[in-house]
């Protein structure tokens, strides 16, 4: 059972926390600020789903102050008015608020950007209205007094200090879910999405899915806290869970630092602390308030607690320089030699024999126009099992929309696409990427805010299992699979000389490098079939050989390979079968001896015949 | 029915208010791909200001309007040069924060130097109705109108033909690329934060004289107004206009024909109605991720 640095670190901070949960109440003199901390603790509750949503998968909403009043009015009618146990109206408000998130979020998480934001935010205004509106039932715009206390047995939480440990203990313990699902394969998945949805739809990480997912868990953790905050005050008012809240809970997350569970707690602990902090300010709280806020969003905008860290981090280790290794250390590696230094051709030969009749890929007459453009007209070709495809043809022949068509990320006007036997248009990236088939992209799609490994790791998304439930729980089948996706992205970073950047940002690695990586995180769901886009444009020659050897020693691990690509060197020295395209047709299909002989390629290629 | 009439001409009114808004965030928008939370603060500016002026100083009004536009407009670019050009990052989120914070802060300032009451300025040009096509109209809503039209016009007149709005057109398009072809970008920035300012105080200007004055009228407004921008279509200027002028509508009918408490549920619940047909709003262009 492997924790890693990162989990140690979590173990750490939680033990710092636990000591500080149960020192601070005996440390305190004015009862006041156990209420100020007991709100904290509530808050903390939305803020480290909202963090999760909002820093790891990306998606921003302005409507978690809905779902927390949700949770507070559904446990206050459900106690008072129906004469509910408090603990059974808690989980019935937590189900209540999660169906509407899934309605509200399946539409909603369609958008992107500032329409996303507009369209929660609206429907936190249409709540809220709604709650005003409905006074028979919600108390309206006075409020809904008399909530009960919660209690078990007879123990009933009905002081600050007792609540005190009571919110404190839910928000430990969410505070460590959210810890778990944030080092978890969905949170590795989750930030892949944020980095890119549709390359991280490739890798098999179901990106829809997992936004919406994602929007009803942090919903769940905004009703909870909201029954708690029912609870505690015995009243709610509609003005708390108004829109200036949710942008207020939004700014705590983003004042923490987005992308870090502890930044969310600091945020919340500041900024809910802040204007008790201020009132002696009296009228010109709201002034300091804001200048604050915009200074330290000027100052440190990866937040304050992940700012103050990576300064730390920063004077720890001054070798933190790090030793960018050289192509040609790369190329003297041992394990390579035997591709730079031969001519590729010769390499080759002997495994050409490999390739068998079976066909893996069969494109049967494939059509896709956009607009009145066709891309691909009656495209018709196969891939034998355990070949070398290459698909070549002038820029704009269609080569990659054809890679697209296959990898389900544009859906075919017409014609069928069989892969393993079974009909694949129609379906989504994330699915075909689960039949086993992987790709790489022309346009570098690396996910820059996460580490080397873990990028190689979400590679493993369509092989592994970890869901949301479980990602959350951390029980040993959890720490089975990750030991085993840990092991195997090593094994494949290491198949591309990458291992010993394992550990760094993907964003840090050159151009050549992240190519490498592209090609490392497909192969490590050992995939029946691989599409490489254009896997050495932009390389020197050198580099385009050893990449070469590559992918020869891919296919030789039983992975067919289809290629997309410009060098025609590399595709005439390691094909089985070239495949020609140009204006979306396909003008020729052979041996590469064949290829260089047909004259309609010299012609496509060279303009005019010969 | 027979109210239609009247409710869609109160309904134009309000929506033009909004088209303008909505174009100040998409000047905004155009040119950082931010959307700044501030814009309803300039619009509770123009319309203090001009009060101060009118009913404190005594001011005409054919003075005071211009003098407020650029203060406000001064305030626009005073926010870009504190607030948004000295931040270390240029992350969206945080900028947009940034602005939330800055929000705060001047209505802050704004309620201590107003203060928290309720105040109200008699309309441009008198109180006698007009009466047009089954409607009655005010002259305050020919001023809204006319003022609204020409806004629209001269900002359109100012992105398609000056070589200025052309530079910040680029910039919005490739700030980097706009940069290397010698187009100062910062000064682009600052500029529309200025214009911004200058469409949100127009905006608060002409709405006093129909609503209560009060610090933080523009909060309103503003999200009202950045709904429009983004029915329209985030950033398109056609768009801000339609978006506005129909939510406008949309509420005032909405308000009319079925309740009035429901106004803002029938408008947003309409918003998202749209976006979800169509995610990038009426007359938006969707980005696609390119593979």
């Amino acid at each position: 059972m492997r924790i890693g640095l990162s989990g140690v670190k979590s173990l750490l901070g939680l033990a710092i926390l636990a000591v500080f949960i149960v020192l601070f109440p005996l440390a305190l003199s004015n009862p006041y600020y156990l209420n100020v901390a007991n709100i904290i603790g509530i808050n903390t509750i939305i803020v480290v789903g909202l963090t999760l949503l909002i820093g790891y998968a990306g998606q921003v909403s302005l409507g978690h102050a809905a779902f927390y009043g949700i949770g507070a009015y559904t446990s206050a009618i459900l106690t008072v008015t129906y004469g509910f146990n408090p603990w059974l109206a808690l989980v019935l408000a937590a189900l209540v608020t999660s169906s509407i998130a899934f309605i509200i979020g399946t539409p909603t998480l369609k958008l992107h950007g500032h329409y996303l934001v507009m369209a929660t935010l609206g429907f936190n205004l249409i709540a809220n209205i709604i709650i005003v509106q409905c006074d028979s039932v919600t108390g309206g715009p006075s409020g809904f007094p008399g909530v009960p206390p919660l209690a078990i047995g007879s123990w009933v939480f009905d002081s600050d200090i007792k609540m005190y440990c009571l919110i404190w203990s839910m928000a430990f313990i969410g505070i460590v879910l959210g810890l778990n699902l944030s080092m978890s394969r969905v949170g590795r998945g989750l930030r892949a999405l944020h980095s890119g949805e549709s390359a991280a739809n490739c890798m098999g990480v179901p990106a829809s899915k997992y936004k919406v997912k994602m929007f009803v868990l942090s919903a769940v953790f905004a009703s909870v806290a909201g029954s708690l905050y029912a609870h505690y005050l015995s009243f709610v008012s509609p003005k708390t869970f108004d829109i200036f809240f949710s942008v207020e809970l939004v700014t705590m997350v983003i004042v923490g630092g987005m992308g870090s569970i502890w930044g969310g707690l600091f945020g919340s602990a500041f900024l809910t602390s802040l204007p008790h902090l201020l009132s002696s300010l009296d009228e010109y709280k709201d002034i300091f308030y804001g200048f604050i806020l915009v200074v330290i969003l000027i100052f440190t905008p990866e937040g304050f607690i992940p700012g103050i860290l990576q300064k730390l981090d920063f004077y720890l280790k001054e070798k933190g320089q790090r030793n960018k290794k050289r192509l040609d250390d790369f190329l003297d590696e041992p394990g390579f030699n035997g591709v730079a230094g031969i001519p590729l051709a010769d390499s080759c030969s002997s495994k050409r024999l490999e390739a068998s009749n079976d066909i893996i890929l069969g494109i049967n007459n494939i059509s896709k126009s956009f607009g009145g453009i066709a891309a691909a007209s009656s495209l018709t070709f196969d891939v034998q099992k355990g070949s070398i495809t290459s698909l070549i043809g002038p820029n704009g022949a269609g080569k990659t929309t054809t890679i697209n068509l296959i990898y389900g990320v544009y859906k075919p006007n017409l014609g069928t696409i069989i892969f393993r036997n079974n009909r694949i248009n129609g379906l989504y990236p994330y699915q075909i990427a689960a039949m086993g088939m992987a790709r790489t992209f022309q346009n570098l799609q690396i996910f820059d805010n996460i580490t080397v490994l873990e990028n190689v790791m979400v590679g493993a998304h369509a092989i592994s299992h970890n869901e949301f439930f479980v990602s959350m729980l951390h029980p040993p089948s959890y720490w089975k699979e990750e030991k085993l996706i840990r092991e195997k992205a090593l094994e494949a970073l290491s198949f591309f000389g990458l291992e010993k950047e394992a550990d760094l940002p993907a964003c840090q690695l050159s151009f050549g490098e992240q190519k490498r990586l592209e090609m490392a995180r497909a192969i490590v769901s050992e995939p029946e079939l691989i599409l490489l886009d254009e896997p050495v444009a932009g390389l020197n020659r050198a580099e385009s050989i050893t990449i070469a050897g590559l992918i020869m020693k891919i296919r030789s691990r039983g992975t067919t390979v289809l290629l997309v690509e410009h060098d025609i060197n590399v595709v005439m020295s390691i094909s089985d079968k070239v495949v020609v395209l140009n204006y979306g047709t396909m003008i020729a299909e052979g041996t590469p001896i064949q290829i260089q002989k047909n004259e309609l390629v010299l012609s496509a290629y060279l303009g005019g015949s010969l | 029915m027979d109210h239609l009439a009247q409710f869609i001409v109160a309904g134009l009114t309000t929506g033009s208010i909004y088209a303008l808004i909505a174009l100040g965030f998409c000047v905004i928008h155009n040119a950082t791909g931010i959307v700044n939370f501030a814009q309803g603060d300039f619009i509770s500016l123009g319309g203090l200001v001009i009060f101060t002026l009118l009913m404190g100083l005594k001011v005409p009004l054919i003075i005071a309007f211009p003098i407020s536009v650029i203060a406000v407009t001064i305030v626009g670019a005073l926010l870009e040069r504190v607030a948004i050009r000295p931040a270390r990052s240029r992350s969206i989120v945080i900028l947009v924060f940034i602005t939330i914070g800055a929000s705060i802060f001047m209505r802050g300032v704004f309620k201590i130097l107003w203060g928290k009451n309720q105040m109200g300025l008699p309309p441009f040009s008198g109180e006698t109705p007009i009466n047009f096509a089954g409607a009655t109209l005010m002259p305050q809503n020919l001023w809204i109108f006319g003022i609204t039209l020409i806004s629209v016009i001269g900002l359109h007149f100012f992105f398609s033909r000056t070589r200025l709005g052309k530079a910040m057109r680029a910039t919005a398009c490739n700030p980097r690329a706009a940069s290397l072809m010698g187009v100062n970008v910062n000064s682009m920035v600052l500029l529309s934060f200025a214009l911004s300012g200058a469409l949100g105080a127009i905006a608060g200007i002409i709405i006093v004289p129909i609503t209560t004055l009060s610090f933080d009228i523009g909060v309103m407004l503003g999200l009202k107004g950045f709904a429009a921008a983004v029915l329209g279509g985030y950033g398109n200027s056609l768009g801000a206009v339609l978006g506005g002028l129909l939510l406008g509508v949309l509420e005032s009918v909405g308000a009319g024909v079925i309740s009035s408490t429901y106004k803002d549920v029938i408008a947003f619940g309409i918003l998202l109605l749209v976006l979800f047909i169509k995610p990038s709003g009426l007359l938006g262009r969707g980005d696609t991720e390119r593979l």
